[in-house]
């Protein structure tokens, strides 16, 4: 009678624990965190670019959603963001930066969310600087 | 006498294009961060919304010209399970990772434009998904600080789209979707 207790016992509190991981798991599972992901490729800011002038919809499959490193040459900055060869436009996402001035080399992380078209420049989000050199 | 004429007409045509190019050049007005933000929710179910604050636009104040481009990857969800489900079932965003809409205001004047919200008709079409839909909608419009500020919502629904949604939530998300944008446009 005993044994059959600690049975019942077990089931609900092995279905309580579950279903709270299912619930966290749904409404809560976090975000990617891009700055402390390894970069998968690495490649300069005018390659990048070529690959999306040339093939966009190879660039999509290759590059989209994936945390590239590039390497550029800021040409224009504004809040929270820097253009690299005016071809790159990488958001920081709230992130504070400092000031660089244009012409600076920089290395930097982030996704790339894809091509503009309208601006012609292909975008990165969640970026991180990574090195900063002058 | 055909032959010339048409050629005649084609250079007619083609001064028209030059001069065009060489007028819009000043006239362009652009935002980089543009707001757009859509919902899809249904009451007592969790919020299906998402904003995107980086979609671009670009108006030309000469011949009224409006066009606007998101990436589907930049919206972004409180949910991150929503935001993989967004991308990868319903707008299948590897395959079309982008939204845009081309369109013209109507009557519209820039230099009548004021402090004051003033609301502009706006006709265009958008195209998501490799369809295209018939988008007509008033946008509240006016001039602070030198920047054009553009505020407008319309509705859109899964099946202009062809996005279908699986019977079992097919209760949580709305037939009809709420889109708004907040567009600041500075002078190019």
């Amino acid at each position: 009678m005993k044994k059959k207790k600690v049975i019942i016992l077990t089931v609900i509190l092995l279905a309580i624990v579950g279903s709270g991981l299912v619930y966290n798991y749904t409404f809560n599972s976090k975000h990617r965190d891009i700055a402390n992901e390894e970069a998968t490729i690495a490649l300069s800011a005018e390659e990048l670019f070529s690959h999306f002038q040339k093939d966009e919809l190879l660039a999509t499959t290759n590059y989209l959603d994936k945390v590239i490193e590039i390497k550029g040459e800021v040409t224009s900055m504004e809040e929270g963001e820097v253009i690299l060869n005016g071809q790159i436009q990488v958001n920081f996402n709230g992130q504070v930066m400092a000031n660089v001035a244009n012409g600076t080399s920089l290395t930097l992380k982030g996704r790339c969310v894809g091509y503009d078209e309208l601006l012609e420049m292909v975008k990165i989000d969640q970026a991180t600087i990574t090195n900063k050199e002058h | 006498m055909k032959k010339i004429k048409s050629i005649s007409t084609l250079f007619l045509f083609a001064v028209a294009f030059m001069s065009i190019g060489a007028v819009t050049a000043q006239n362009k007005y652009i935002d980089k961060k543009g707001k757009l933000t859509f919902e899809a929710s249904e009451a007592l179910f969790e919020p299906v919304k998402a904003t995107n604050e980086s979609v671009t636009v670009i108006l030309n104040t000469e011949t009224n010209e409006i066009a606007s481009l998101a990436l589907m990857k930049s919206f972004r969800f409180k949910n991150s399970l929503m935001e993989e489900h967004f991308n990868e079932n319903y707008i299948e965003s590897e395959t079309y990772p982008k939204a845009t809409f081309k369109g013209k205001l109507l009557n519209f004047n820039s230099s009548d434009l004021s402090e004051n919200e003033t609301a502009v008709a706006v006709d265009g079409k958008i195209e998501l998904r490799g369809k295209e839909k018939q988008i007509n909608t008033s946008l509240m419009i006016s001039r602070v600080d030198g920047l054009i500020i553009i505020k407008g919502s319309f509705t859109v629904s899964p099946a202009d789209f062809d996005i279908e949604i699986p019977s079992i939530v097919k209760d949580k998300i709305a037939k009809e979707i709420m889109v708004s944008l907040d567009f600041n446009l500075s002078e190019k």
